[in-house]
Order: C-alpha cells, then sequence, then structure tokens
C-alpha cells in the first residue's frame, strides 16, 4: 500500500501536471509559439489546449496539495485515507496516461494511418479504430502484464469504477424526453428478453453439467446482467465461496475483453449506425465498464452511441435486484430439505430490492430529471433530439437571400406535397430563419422531396444555423469523457492474465456458449428490429 | 453468529475481488453520486 510511509509520488505526478500545463499555456501565449504548441499544431490538437491547460491546472493542484500532505504525514488506515488519500497517486498516473493516449498517441496513431494508406490500400488507424479508449485501455492491459502495478498506484487503479459510474451519472445531463422515452421503450423489450433468456438458459446448464448451484447463481447473475458488479451483488444469496467468484470474474472478464475488441470492428462492416451499436453493445457485451469501452471505441468523438449504450445497460442494471430475487427462489428451492431441517429464515424480497437496487442508477435518473428542467442550459435553449436549439430570432441565423430564394422556387414547384412542411418552409422564408424546434423537423423532413444535394444542404444548413452549444453541458460533457478515459484506462490495469487463467474449465465453457450465444442472437435481433438512428 | 460473521467475512472478501478502494457496492454508488452532483453545482455557479 501506499499508506504507513512517507510516499512522495503523489506529489511527482500533481507537480508532473501541473507543469505541464504551465509549459503548454506559456508555450502557446508565446509571440513566437513555443516547441509544444508547434507540435501540438503537428499534431492537429491546438484546439485542445484549453482543455488540456485547465484539466492539467485544476488535477494537477489537488493532487500536488494531497501529495504534500501524504509526504508530511503517511496515509495510514483510516477510511479518509484509503479512500482519498492512498489512490491519488495512482489517480496522478492514470490521468498522465490519458493525456498521452489523447493528445498525443491517438494523434500520432492518426498521421501514420493516413501516411501507409497508400502503401497499405487502407487506414490501418481508422479501420482498427486505434482511439484513445482503445489505446488506453491497451495500454493498462500491457503495463499490468508486463511492468505489472505498482503498490503506489493499486489504490488509484481501483478508483476506475467509481470513475465510470461518476460518467453514467453525468451522462444523464445529456439526454433528451424524447430520446429517453424512444430509447427506454426499445431497450425494455431487448432487455426483458435477453437478460431473462440469459439467466434461464446459464440455470439449466449448470444443472445439465453438474456444476455446484453456488457457481451456477453467480455465472447466472454477472453472464445476465452486467458482470462482475452482478456476480458480487448475487453472491451472498447463493452462498458463493470466494473461489466461485473467481471464477466467475475471470471468464466475465474474459468473455468481456473478447466482446470489447470484437464488437467494434464487426459492427463497422455490417454497416451498423450509432442506435444499432449502442443497443448491440447494451445487450450483447456482459460487464458494464465494457459495455462503455466498445461505445467510445466504435465512436469516441461524439457522445451518441455511449447514450444508447448506457441506457441498455442500465435497463439491465435495473433488473440486478430481480435476478437476485429469482435466484434467492431458485437457491432455496435446491436447499429445501436442508433448509426445512435446519429452520432457514424466509427470503426477504422487500429488502433484497432495496438492498441491491444500484444507487448510481438513481443518480443518473436524478440528474436526467434535473437536465429535463432546462437547469443546465441558459434561457431560451432547448434539448431537441441530439441537438440543442435557440430559435430566438438573431440575425446571425438567418438564411442568406440567395437560398431562401432557392427554397420560394421550390416551393412553387409544388414538389413538397406534406402541407406542413410546405407550411414551415413558407414560414422559414417569411421569418428568415427558424423560428421553433417543430419548424426545424419539418423543415428537415421537406429534404424527403427533393434529390437537389444542394437543396438539401441549404435546409440542413437552416437547422445547423439555429443549432447551439450551452457552455455548461459542453464542460460537464467534457469531463465525463475524462471519467469514462481514466475508468478505462483503470479497467485495463485490472484485466491480469492471472485472473483470466482463474476462468478454466465449466465455468468458462457456459461463459462462451451462453455469452456467445447472446452475442450472436442479440446482433441479429439489432439487425432485424431495429432500425433508422437517434 | 460464527457463521454470519464468517458469511460477511467473504462479501467483503468478494466486493475485494471486484477491485474497488470502497467497502461496499453502495459506498462506490453513494460517493459516485455526491461527487457528480457537487461538479455538476460548481459547473452551474461558475458557468452559467
Amino acid at each position: 500500500m501506499n499508506g504507513e510511509k512517507k510516499s512522495p509520488v503523489a506529489l511527482i505526478t500533481g507537480l508532473i501536471l501541473l507543469i505541464y500545463a504551465m509549459v503548454l499555456k506559456s508555450h502557446e501565449a508565446a509571440a513566437i509559439p513555443g516547441f509544444m504548441a508547434a507540435l501540438a499544431a503537428t499534431l492537429k490538437t491546438s484546439k485542445t489546449i484549453d482543455t488540456q491547460v485547465s484539466v492539467g491546472l485544476w488535477g494537477g493542484a489537488i493532487i500536488s496539495l494531497f501529495g504534500i500532505w501524504n509526504l508530511i504525514q503517511p496515509a495510514m488506515k483510516s477510511k479518509f485515507d484509503n479512500v482519498v488519500r492512498a489512490p491519488m497517486a495512482g489517480a496522478g498516473m492514470m490521468i498522465i496516461l490519458a493525456y498521452l493516449c489523447r493528445f498525443y498517441i491517438e494523434p500520432i496513431f492518426k498521421i501514420w494511418g493516413k501516411a501507409a494508406q497508400p502503401a497499405l490500400g487502407f487506414d490501418f488507424a481508422a479501420m482498427f479504430g486505434l482511439n484513445y479508449i482503445l489505446l488506453g485501455i491497451v495500454i493498462g492491459i500491457i503495463w499490468v502484464n508486463t511492468i505489472g502495478v505498482p503498490a503506489w498506484m493499486q489504490a488509484g487503479v481501483k478508483t476506475a469504477r467509481l470513475a465510470m459510474k461518476m460518467g453514467v451519472i453525468t451522462l444523464g445531463a445529456m439526454y433528451s424526453i424524447t430520446e429517453l422515452r424512444y430509447l427506454g421503450g426499445i431497450s425494455i423489450i431487448m432487455i426483458t428478453t435477453f437478460v431473462m433468456g440469459t439467466a434461464i438458459a446459464v440455470l439449466w446448464l449448470g444443472q445439465l453439467l453438474k456444476i455446484p448451484r453456488p457457481l451456477t447463481g453467480v455465472l447466472s447473475a454477472g453472464i445476465a446482467v452486467c458482470g462482475v458488479s452482478a456476480a458480487v451483488a448475487a453472491a451472498p444469496v447463493v452462498k458463493a465461496r470466494g473461489i466461485d467468484m473467481a471464477y466467475s470474474i475471470g471468464m466475465l472478464l474474459l468473455v468481456g475483453l473478447v466482446g470489447l475488441f470484437t464488437f467494434p470492428p464487426i459492427a463497422r462492416i455490417a454497416g451498423f449506425n450509432e442506435l444499432q451499436f449502442g443497443a448491440w453493445a447494451g445487450t450483447g457485451i456482459l460487464n458494464s465498464a465494457q459495455v462503455a469501452a466498445a461505445a467510445l471505441i466504435f465512436d469516441p468523438h461524439t457522445i451518441e452511441t455511449l447514450k444508447v449504450a448506457e441506457i441498455f445497460n442500465i435497463t439491465r442494471i435495473l433488473f440486478l435486484p430481480f435476478i437476485v430475487i429469482i435466484l434467492a427462489v431458485w437457491f432455496a428451492k435446491g436447499e429445501e430439505v436442508d433448509a426445512e431441517a435446519a429452520g432457514a429464515p424466509k427470503i426477504a424480497m422487500g429488502k433484497i430490492l432495496i438492498d441491491k437496487f444500484p444507487i448510481f442508477v438513481l443518480g443518473f435518473i436524478i440528474m436526467f430529471a434535473f437536465s429535463s428542467t432546462g437547469v443546465f442550459t441558459p434561457k431560451d435553449n432547448v434539448l431537441h433530439g441530439k441537438n440543442f436549439y435557440n430559435v430566438k430570432p438573431d440575425e446571425k441565423k438567418e438564411v442568406r437571400t440567395r437560398d431562401l430564394k432557392k427554397i420560394q422556387a421550390f416551393i412553387e414547384t409544388g414538389a413538397v406535397t406534406d402541407p406542413k412542411a410546405k407550411e414551415a418552409l413558407e414560414k422559414l422564408v417569411a421569418d428568415r430563419q427558424i423560428t421553433s424546434v417543430d419548424q426545424a423537423d419539418l423543415v428537415l423532413k421537406a429534404q424527403d422531396f427533393t434529390k437537389d444535394k444542394d437543396l438539401k444542404a441549404v435546409f440542413k444548413g437552416a437547422d445547423a444555423k439555429v443549432h447551439s452549444k450551452p457552455k455548461t453541458i459542453g464542460i460537464m460533457r467534457e469531463y465525463m469523457m475524462w471519467f469514462f478515459a481514466f475508468g478505462l484506462i483503470g479497467l485495463g490495469m485490472q484485466i491480469t492474465w492471472q485472473t483470466i487463467r482463474q476462468a478454466g474449465g465449466k465455468a468458462a465453457f457456459i461463459g462462451v456458449v451462453v455469452g456467445g450465444a447472446k452475442a450472436v442472437l442479440s446482433f441479429f435481433a439489432v439487425w432485424l428490429f431495429i432500425k433508422g438512428n437517434i | 453468529m460464527a457463521e454470519e460473521k464468517a458469511t460477511k467475512e467473504e462479501q467483503k472478501q468478494m466486493e475485494d475481488r471486484a477491485l474497488s478502494v470502497f467497502a461496499s457496492e453502495k459506498k462506490e454508488d453513494m460517493t459516485a453520486l455526491i461527487i457528480s452532483f457537487v461538479l455538476a453545482v460548481m459547473v452551474l455557479i461558475a458557468f452559467k
């Protein structure tokens, strides 16, 4: 542990971040930009300098302060020390790794991918999705399995799941009611089918292969619901032992890892869009962390896929208390004779429901509810579909006169057969800009009545002019991405060959068969039934 | 009593295996919830 002796590592990592941010800022602000600003220009990351500086200054300052504290007085074994002070050094190192992946390694791979394109015939960086999320996980896996995670980093790595949960809660602010209603509807149907189907399949296979009931129980929860957390939640009701958990965690990480690396390229080949991939990953990938990772590997620069995948993931997490109850009843029935003899207490369903309810999902729901009141958006802004709109009259939002003439001429051709769309276009010509979100939808719909690409671009342009980018949401989105990047580097560092090797025998067989079937069947379900996009 | 203690010990070990600095999933969730909301409020105060 980091504790019990004075450690300078947190202070060192904090100072690295602080110095980096200050040097980068000074190089950018200099009359002749310094080499770091020039490097950012070469790597095409100049637009991110403000983010790099602010995260470096804030993160570096906080970690340095705790670093000084750790240096003066060693972190002991109090709860605060374990949860806050001890993880600082590892957290600092993981932020540095996130910086390297996002602002240096990914851009270098982008340049190499384009440079090698003439020789290879394809852009290998784009084809293999070598973005900072994937690179962060891979670096984490290589790191832990080669040099190993040093003692001073271990507590930091263990905060990865906390960061991921903070990312999911913050994500709650990014949905509109329309999106949530639509995604919620399709996710409930898909998830109910797959969670119940998988749980039953595992219980049946466990009985067929004569696997001990405690191991079958935790495998059922883990494979059916959301991976490691579900297995841990189900463990007490099926009286699972440490060895059962070791098998289950190893198997869940192994199958999750395979899903993480295979889902994105398969989806690209299948031509899946954000909605389809999000639905597939949120249903088919076993472990929650790998769902977010796969969504961000598929689409790292917008959050659309992540939004879909997390709704599916959250829907299945909400099934956790019910699955635990089902497993408790199933386990009690198997033990009936012994239990009756021992006078075992009845299963307290209400208590299980409360105990096992995932509180962070409640955080996601509360954040969404807050966001829906418009508290995070400035006055006159409204989240509609995936964009914020501000339709308040403003000269800057007006469509050019020559484009308005094109629209007028198009109306006069009589090609727009939908009276509402026609009326929306007439209003656009009269007002020179879109004045309501409903009108924006109708103007976009008018694209269906023409094959003229220029005219379609005019409609899209009129809509884009009333889009807005609220600063509060922009900042929350940025730190949410840092939570995920941080969490996923930590996830990589938790995937050790030693853990995966534990996934042997019948547990691995069940994981591969049922996990594989879940992945394949959910792929076809998405392919057949989920059309369109969000 | 001894059995209950052993079960609790085992559960603690399982949660340790799930790799978290927190003593239980519930505490981890509560911490995530509180930090996320504090950050959101700070963003609101600073930027809205």
